[in-house]
């Protein structure tokens, strides 16, 4: 409340001092019926304040993780260069995005109109919407002619829920194998090569591992799990949200990935690790193989940072019985649907995900555009090996999505748990995932 | 008569008077505490609009129905006309059915006004205030609609399987929309406590919380002791030591936590090193990684930022025993032991209870440490009751379960205090008066 105050406070502050002496009727940015509830009392303020005002300034606010690089900055800029009535402040949420996540669904489930435009991960869009949390945005597309066609299918389809659009896709990446080209000889093409080449390698080149992933009872176990399970066909999820995890394949998948954590190629610890640990001893040359995001690459090519400048390969993951499954991961931006400003937010959003707008993240932040034109672009593919080439870009289109449900949060959950005790050998492959079915069902079913 | 009533007034002048402190436990302690029950009653999940809020009656979500219905419909009469032969007069019938259903529920005077000018506002880009969103309809035409639209749902699911739908899970997904924009009652009684309760889950929680609060509070007081009876000793700077053993305390839990996390690191931590090194653990990876060790890890950490606070408590304690007792005891003859044994324990013991007290209700809801050193893992064992519950609310955001969760902890927290009062609480207020 306190916050809602000052920030009304800072608005007629701000209005009176810049504005003094200006005119006319312009466009009312933001009029918040007088028959709104309390919690728009200080948008209809500062409506009054600053409204009439051809110039006035309307100040949205951004929620993403810390960008560590300078591509959010030069992004507002442009953004603001380009509608000078429009203000935006970058408020930075935790890289953990589980952190973030429950911070988000903490600020939303208040309904504070504290954030306007909000950075989404790819699995989060379908419980926000259904929560309420989120603008829906087909109204928007379809007046300002957005095609939806030009961008990555798999981003567009994780922002759409119960058949309609909540989310835009700003950038999207899906997990690649990397690996050491000075100590490989031949890229492993299967898990069970991965394997053995890991047990052989480890060792070599002052490397301590052979392959090192993300098996912390985080999201970044399920997402190792959704990798694992759909190279051998499986998936967690039918069509109807009901699981599908007790089957042949998916239990394939999950032999697979105790076998690799268990394995002496992997770390003792690797039940700690997430994807800092990874990177770490990946960039001071500890691994032979690593499992991770794009954005390792550059860090893995800073030789402020990294022992292994030069020596670094990337291949897609390695494939199951049935193909090589790369979860998809990435980032969409959404409207906070408690926003008091939605139309400015929507320019916003429509700016995050405009070729512009991408091409500058990407070139950057080096975050992959899901506008595919942009991979064309010689700026961009300068910007990152991988955005040149066409096997990357191809596996980021077969990439699996994780299971687009409003129940994520619940079932990624549930995941961590039953993967992770059957890791440990507290039970078996089998008992976890007749667990993980029953506990799907019996939340779905509620 | 009147002496009576003169009692009568005094009484009321002295209720009048603690009233101001009644109302303030009231508010502060009673009402988050009822209101926490109550919601535990109710299956109320935060990301599940028709149960995001605590219904005893049905209702529409009028926003999320003027946001979905007109849509569906207009997709509807697009495939129909798309459509051919038999899928054709089957999309065509759907669409009137939906149509008709929707008109039904439009004969409303009032929610087809409140529909209208809830989409004039959303075409505005306005916000629909929240007390426009929710209309109250009777049971009997929730549930016709509901089961209308999971009919209309059922048909789409088989004319998208025939292969006639051209845009089939756009379809499928607006009618869920519009069946989710009907709120139904979710008052469920005792369910989540029977279901929780019923899981091995909780009862492993309890588990792990019971062991750490049992191992951690031992080791704390023993510690704090310790530091007590040292730093009540005249030697020259003291007052320094006093201040200094008071740092682990004064560091918020989350940033000392964060800080035995780079500790224990398994590739770099400088704990984990000197431990393997010692050869108290097997190797450097260990301290996080196995259950025992990641315990082991979590106990240590809280024993370093707790003991300070048990001997800071004991030292006040300590301080208050005259000197003129030790100087009988040692008039006696007593040795160093003895005046341990017969002076300072049992003047000690009221406070000891105290510091037992705090420490058993602080450590047995346990958070902060274990969600920033292991996240409740590895393989789910070191889960404690309170992270179970904060998973369950914020990360899950089922607040349904996770206030039954939370009354849980109450209910326990309770149970040790009063078992704690019972039996040390009376042994110490009854040797006083004897």
């Amino acid at each position: 409340m306190s916050k809602k105050w000052w920030s009304a406070g800072s608005a007629v502050t701000l209005a009176g001092g810049l504005l003094a002496g200006c005119g006319g009727t312009g466009d009312d940015v933001n009029p918040a019926a007088d028959t709104a509830s309390n919690g728009q009392a200080s948008a209809s303020e500062q409506t009054q304040a600053g409204g009439g005002q051809p110039a006035s300034k309307v100040k949205i606010v951004f929620g993403q993780g810390a960008d560590q690089t300078d591509g959010t900055k030069k992004l507002v800029e442009a953004f603001e260069a380009k509608h000078p009535e429009i203000d935006v402040d970058v408020r930075e949420f935790p890289n953990d995005s589980t952190q973030m996540h429950d911070q988000l669904v903490t600020i939303l489930g208040g309904k504070s109109p504290e954030l306007d435009v909000v950075n989404l991960d790819v699995v989060w869009p379908a419980e926000f919407a259904q929560a309420g949390f989120l603008l829906p945005l087909d109204r928007y597309i379809q007046n300002d002619g957005l095609d939806l066609s030009q961008y990555l299918e798999g981003g567009v389809n994780a922002g759409n829920y119960n058949g309609q659009q909540w989310a835009l896709p700003r950038y999207n990446n899906s997990g690649l194998l990397y690996y050491r080209t000075d100590l490989v000889k031949e890229v492993p093409k299967t898990w069970d090569e991965l394997l053995k080449q890991a047990e052989e390698l480890k060792g070599k080149g002052g490397t301590q591992y052979g392959y090192v992933s993300q098996g912390k009872q985080y999201e970044g176990l399920t997402v190792g799990f959704t990798e694992l399970v759909g190279a051998y066909g499986g998936t967690i999820l039918d069509e109807n949200g009901r699981s599908a995890v007790n089957s042949p394949e998916a239990l394939k998948g999950l032999k697979k990935l105790i076998e690799i954590y268990t394995s002496p190629a992997v770390p003792s610890n690797i039940n700690t690790f997430t994807e800092k640990e990874t990177l770490n001893a990946f960039i001071e040359g500890r691994a032979v193989f690593a499992r991770h995001w794009p954005a390792l690459y550059a860090q893995a090519n800073d030789p402020s940072k990294s022992k292994v400048v030069g020596k670094v390969g990337i291949a897609p993951l390695p494939a199951g019985d049935a193909r090589s499954a790369a979860a998809l991961g990435g980032w969409l931006g959404a409207i906070s649907k408690y926003s008091e400003h939605p139309k400015e937010a929507w320019e916003f959003l429509k700016f995050l995900v405009s070729e512009e707008g991408e091409k500058i993240i990407a070139v950057n932040s080096t975050q992959t555009p899901t506008y595919l034109k942009l991979f064309d672009d010689a700026e961009v593919q300068q910007a990152s090996p991988l955005f040149a080439s066409r096997d990357f870009v191809n596996g980021l289109k077969s990439a699996v999505p994780r299971a687009i449900t409003p129940d994520y949060a619940k079932i990624s959950g549930l995941i961590q748990v039953e993967v992770s005790k059957a890791i440990a050998g507290q039970q078996t492959p089998e008992q976890a995932l007749a667990n993980l079915e029953k506990q799907i069902d019996q939340n779905a079913a509620k | 008569m009147r002496f009576r009533q003169r009692i009568r007034t005094a009484n009321w002048t002295a209720y009048a008077m603690v009233l101001p402190a009644v109302l303030i436990i009231a508010v502060i302690a009673v009402w988050p505490l009822i209101r926490t029950f109550w919601i535990s009653m109710y299956d109320l999940r935060l990301n599940d609009p028709a149960r995001n809020e605590l219904n005893v009656s049905y209702g529409i979500n009028a926003e999320k129905y003027a946001n979905s219905m007109p849509l569906l419909l207009s997709l509807l009469n697009k495939e129909a006309e798309a459509a051919s032969g038999k899928s054709h007069t089957e999309l065509r019938e759907l669409a009137d059915r939906l149509a008709r259903a929707d008109a039904g529920l439009r004969e409303d005077a009032a929610l087809q006004t409140r529909l209208d000018r809830i989409n004039a506002l959303l075409d505005d880009f306005k916000p629909v205030p929240a007390d426009m969103q929710n209309i109250h309809i009777d049971k009997t035409g929730a549930e016709r609609m509901r089961s209308e639209l999971s009919g209309i749902g059922q048909s789409l699911q088989t004319l998208k399987e025939q292969g006639a739908l051209s845009r089939a899970d756009e379809a499928i997904g607006l009618a869920k929309a519009v069946q989710q924009s009907f709120t139904v009652p979710n008052f469920v009684g005792f369910g989540h406590y029977a279901r929780l309760l019923s899981e091995p889950r909780l009862w492993e929680a309890l588990d792990h919380t019971a062991l750490f609060t049992a191992i951690a509070v031992a080791l704390e007081m023993l510690a704090g002791l310790l530091i007590a009876l040292l730093m009540n000793r005249a030697f020259r700077g003291r007052g320094l030591v006093r201040a200094a053993v008071l740092i682990p305390w004064a560091t918020p839990t989350a940033v000392s936590a964060m800080i035995w996390h780079f500790l224990y690191d398994g590739q770099n931590g400088i704990v984990a090193k000197l431990f393997a090194e010692i050869g108290l653990i097997p190797d450097m990876g260990a301290l996080l990684s196995t259950r025992a060790w990641a315990l082991f890890a979590v106990v240590l950490a809280d024993v370093w930022k707790t003991a300070p606070f048990v001997a800071l408590l004991l030292l006040a304690g300590l301080q208050t025993i005259s000197a003129s007792l030790y100087e009988a005891a040692q008039m006696d003859g007593a040795s160093r032991w003895k005046q341990f044994v017969h002076v300072t324990v049992p003047m000690l013991k009221p406070t000891f209870f105290v510091a037992l007290l705090f420490r058993t209700l602080d450590a047995f809801r346990v958070f902060d440490l274990i969600y920033v050193l292991t996240g409740g893992g590895p393989a789910n064992s070191t889960e404690s009751i309170s992270i179970y519950a904060y998973k369950t609310m914020f990360a899950e955001l089922d607040f349904g379960a996770g206030s039954a969760l939370s009354v849980i902890v109450f209910a326990c927290v309770l149970l040790i205090s009063i078992v704690y009062v019972k039996l040390l609480g009376g042994e110490v207020l009854s040797r006083r008066i004897g």
